[in-house]
């Protein structure tokens, strides 16, 4: 991983018989998915009969992943292994940001609208970002998906703010 | 001989100048559906249909089989240029390809993609030709026991292709399956894992998860501290355009072996295509002298999936062509743009509409030589694309996608699950958790267990339907010969896998 | 910085046009814009074929264009419920059939919309038969064969059905419901899949509609025992009703109707509706329709009223033969 190497503060939270906690941890997690997915599932039919019920098939799954997160914690435990890596929170948060503020204002405030600002919030996840330059490549990237997607690729969106049309 | 003059009479309909027009919208419409992110051809095609409605049927048919090949060779450029697959079937071309692209070499990965998917475009296309209504008869041997032991086959090629731990590899395809189980219940459509959200009534979407896991968590994972590094040394050292004579020689087996599984499975209507090209990877994995080389940009590891890829979108043609049945959800609207005309595709399709059978048989090997003519100097145009910075190129990929997975549904709240599923994504990377196996139980883990339950249904809960029926019991057979391959190396050289960590 | 300043040009162009269109929506001089229908099947599929032709003629008669959105999902109602939410102007219309205007009610309990209150009936456009199709060596030769075997061999035969809440799930189980068997219910992912396996002969029969099936009975690939409507179909002139070959009381069709958003005013479903019966009148569109197999209904079956009691009808004769099955 070209990740930068272990925070020391970050091991020192963990004992120290967890000799690769890169591995310990997500094998924890994906026990973690699986019990999520076994309560999630618990309310649905299970065999009857020959035939499978539509619960039958996702516990057996949850059940395949419960004891594979099992396996990966214990060769987290078992074996020296990579520490945990250092997570940024800047470039998540932002991107995150866009992306969600695309999906709540596409429908009310249209294409041009929302792509436009969520270019902007996205680039606010790099500090190597020059503002004008992004302001000017973005424009120009709206314009060209408002042209691309609507009209060449024919696909129905809406393309300006909705109290702006009724 | 009949088929010389049914060829004959085919490129006789295809080169009308309309036709060929239509041939060309489509293979560009393809290209440009197949780059950008999250835009599938289901959603194109079932959007360019009503404009179908007024073109001649051969020609409408014509442009609309010209998307659906055009998008494979499209689908490439994603997968190699920003490690985004587009299509299910471009996942693992996303694995050599974009280190390929890291290592300057995005050219020849281009250049070779294209070449083998043209190879291959022009076997299949005589494949068709003659021997298109006896394949017909694989298609028809393929039952629900059948489609079960390809679908174990295919979760393990997903096991071969990952370079890491096996351990964690399962465990991803797993995860995968988990989330192919989201959403209706085929036998009694009950909602399962879909907590009354009516955007996941019919599941998680392909591409919702493949632009989170590998396009989002990939932007996020570059953004930080220390990544900026890695990220120059891309655009800094960008070689040659085009395959250098060793890259032929390395790559023309490969482009053979994938031609012929690729012509194959796709035959295979539901998850033909998506098999063939990891099962192309997986062989050349597998028979590489040094199969260390995959997933560190081996250039055999792009050629062998694309030509498999692009083999089976024209194969899968065969089933619609002969029988008249539409083997996936594109050929479904293709038989609406017939049924549209007055045409509906049956048996004797062939006989009732020769003009239209063989003219778009023809218009495939023209749209197949078009589409190498489009896309090689195409090759020098995305090349250049990764000198544009990263500070401009990652919020544009984020808007690129996010219009991409909205146009799918029309439904924000594919967004935001894709959102989701990036963040899942960085994490799965932090944990060295590779997403490829993710994709694929994903994409075949509904095929599996409704394939599973067909059986068991017909054969009143016998297990040993898939040991009794010889197709099936012969892809069992090589399932597990592959994962006795595939575990038993990883259990003796532990040391190999602390060595692939740390170098990658 | 051109292209911003041509971006703003072109967004305040734009917006002069679309306000110049906006006029406030009236019943009088409805419709003053484009018109939304929304099909809840993918396109191509029956429902969307059909609606397609009748409302390319009902845009001419109306002078405004009707934009079709294929909204798909769950068995058609995820578009039907986007339908009975949306704005009650008569802008936004809905294609639905025999599946998401009746069949949904007992099939889906937590169903977000009811047919009957949710919905102001337009107008039947047209129907789909179904046939009792079987795998080509499939014992029996005709329909009272049919009936005997599969009562005999209830245990060993296999249905395809295209997934629950599909046209061809919901007529098998009336079909079973008749003949009182329990055969086991083979569900595939649409109609080809199911297509596909019977004409390989790895399922023993299914119900479905007429478009698909036709080119596979005449090659021979299948076999149809009969066609569940009063009379024969031009496209299948040998194949005997269900009345003929001796089961009169299972009779099915795959209607398809235009509805709009309950509280749309009288006025503009009037309006809609002479639209829609005039396209019905119309030779290019009778003829096309026709030439999927469709039936047209009679004059007097094309009011709203006649669609309401229809929709009446439906989900009472589905809801006792769907509620067990779920």
């Amino acid at each position: 991983m070209s990740d930068t190497p272990s925070e020391a503060p970050v091991r020192s939270i963990l004992p120290k018989w967890i000799r690769g906690p890169q591995d310990f941890i997500g094998g924890l997690a994906m026990m973690a998915v699986a019990l999520f997915a076994l309560w999630a599932s618990s309310d649905l039919q299970g065999m009857h009969g020959f035939s499978f019920g539509a619960g039958t098939a996702p516990r057996m799954f949850a059940v395949l992943l419960l004891l594979l997160g099992a396996g990966v914690a214990l060769v987290g435990v078992l074996q020296d292994g990579p520490h945990l890596s250092h997570y940024s929170w800047r470039g998540p948060l932002f991107v995150s940001a866009s992306i969600v503020f695309f999906a709540l204002a596409i429908r009310p405030l249209g294409l041009v609208v929302s792509a436009f600002a969520s270019f902007l919030i996205a680039a606010m996840g790099s500090n190597e970002t020059k503002w004008l330059e992004a302001v000017v490549v973005g424009a120009c990237l709206t314009a060209g998906c408002a042209i691309l997607f609507p009209y060449i690729l024919g696909l129905p969106m809406p393309m300006f703010p909705r109290f702006l049309i009724q | 001989m009949e088929i010389f003059a049914n060829l004959a009479h085919g490129f006789a309909v295809a080169f009308s100048p309309i036709n060929l027009l239509m041939c060309l919208i489509g293979a560009l419409v393809g290209t440009l559906v197949g780059v950008l992110p999250g835009i599938g051809t289901i959603a194109t095609v079932a959007m360019l249909l009503p404009i179908t409605f007024g073109l001649p049927p051969v020609g409408a048919l014509i442009m609309l089989a010209g998307i659906y090949y055009g998008a494979q060779y499209g689908g490439s450029t994603t997968s190699i240029l920003v490690n985004i697959p587009g299509e299910a079937t471009s996942v693992v071309t996303a694995l050599d390809g974009h280190q390929m692209a890291k290592q300057g070499r995005a050219g020849p990965a281009l250049a070779i993609a294209a070449i083998g998917s043209f190879f291959a475009g022009c076997v299949a296309t005589v494949l068709i030709a003659v021997l298109g209504a006896p394949l017909t008869k694989l298609a028809l041997a393929f039952g629900p026991a059948e489609y079960f032991s390809l679908m174990v086959l295919g979760l393990i090629f997903a096991v071969v292709l990952a370079k890491g731990s096996v351990l964690k590899a399962i465990a991803m395809i797993v995860f995968g399956l988990l989330l192919s189980m989201v959403g209706s219940d085929i036998e009694t459509g009950a909602s399962r894992m879909a907590f009354n959200i009516p955007e996941l009534a019919d599941g998680l979407g392909f591409a919702t998860v493949a632009m989170g896991v590998f396009g989002f968590a990939e932007i996020i994972r570059n953004l930080d501290h220390g990544a900026e590094l890695n990220r120059d040394l891309v655009q800094q050292k960008i070689t040659g355009l085009m395959p250098t004579r060793k890259d032929l020689v390395d790559s023309t087996p490969a482009i053979l072996r994938g031609t012929v599984l690729g012509s194959i499975l796709g035959i295979l209507p539901g998850g033909g295509a998506v098999i063939a090209s990891f099962a192309a990877y997986t062989l050349e994995k597998k028979i590489a002298k040094n199969p260390s080389r995959f997933g560190r940009g081996a250039i055999e590891g792009v050629a062998a999936p694309e030509s498999a890829n692009n083999a089976a979108a024209q194969t899968s043609f065969i089933p619609l062509l002969t029988l008249g049945i539409p083997p996936n959800a594109v050929m479904a609207l293709m038989v609406g743009a017939m049924t549209i005309h007055g045409i509906v595709p049956g048996p004797q399709v062939m006989q009732k509409q020769p003009d239209l059978v063989w003219g778009m048989i023809a218009s495939m090997w023209i749209g197949n030589l078009m589409l190498i003519i489009i896309n090689l100097p195409l090759v020098g145009i995305w090349v250049r694309l990764l000198r544009v910075p990263y500070r401009l190129m990652f919020p544009s990929i984020v808007i690129f996608c996010a219009i991409g997975i909205y146009s799918v549904n029309n439904a924000p709240v594919d967004v935001v699950l894709a959102g989701v599923f990036g963040l899942v994504g960085y994490w799965l990377i932090k944990h060295d958790f590779e997403p490829a196996p993710l994709l694929l139980g994903m994409v075949l883990g509904p095929l599996m267990e409704e394939n599973l339950r067909r059986a068991l249904l017909i054969s009143r809960g016998d297990w040993s339907v898939f040991v009794s029926r010889p197709l099936s019991a012969v892809l069992l057979a090589i399932a597990a010969g592959l994962l006795v391959l595939a575990v038993l190396p990883a259990l003796r050289a532990k040391r190999d896998e602390v060595f692939t960590e740390s170098e990658n | 910085m051109t292209s911003i300043r041509s971006l703003a040009g072109a967004c305040l162009a734009a917006l002069a046009s679309l306000c110049a269109v906006a006029a406030p929506a009236s019943a009088q001089n409805y419709p003053t814009r484009n018109i939304t229908m929304i099909v809840p099947f993918a396109a191509g599929g029956p429902t969307d074929v059909i609606s397609r032709i009748v409302t390319a003629h009902m845009a001419q008669t109306l002078g405004q264009s009707i934009i079709i959105e294929n909204v798909v999902g769950a068995g058609g109602t995820t578009g039907s419920t986007r339908a009975a939410r949306a704005a009650n102007d008569g802008y936004t219309l809905i294609t639905g059939h025999m599946g998401t205007h009746a069949a949904s009610v007992p099939l889906y309990p937590k169903l977000a919309y009811h047919p009957e209150k949710d919905f102001e009936p337009v107008a039947l456009l047209a129907g789909t038969p179904i046939l009792i199709l079987a795998r080509k060596d499939f014992p029996p030769k005709d329909l009272k064969e049919f009936i005997a075997y599969v009562k005999a061999n209830a245990e060993k035969v296999n249905a395809a059905h295209a997934g629950i809440g599909s046209v061809s799930h919901a007529s098998c189980e009336l079909l079973n419901a008749i003949l009182q068997v329990k055969p086991v219910g083979v569900p595939f992912n649409g109609t080809g899949p199911a297509m596909n396996a019977l004409v390989a002969g790895q399922v023993d029969y299914m119900c479905d509609q007429i478009v698909n099936a036709v080119p596979q009975i005449n090659a021979g690939t299948i076999k149809a025992y009969a066609i569940a409507t009063p009379e024969r179909n031009p496209s299948l002139p040998d194949v005997p009703t269900t009345t003929e070959a001796g089961l009169p009381a299972f009779q099915a069709q795959a209607w398809n109707a235009i509805f709009a958003p309950k509280g749309t005013s009288p006025a503009i479903i009037a309006t809609l509706n002479a639209a829609a019966v005039k396209a019905l009148d119309d030779p290019n569109v009778r003829k096309r329709l026709l030439e999927l197999g469709s039936v047209i209904p009679a004059a007097a079956d094309r009011t709203p009223e006649a669609l309401a009691t229809l929709v009446k009808n439906e989900i009472a004769k589905w809801t006792p033969v769907l509620k067990p099955a779920t």
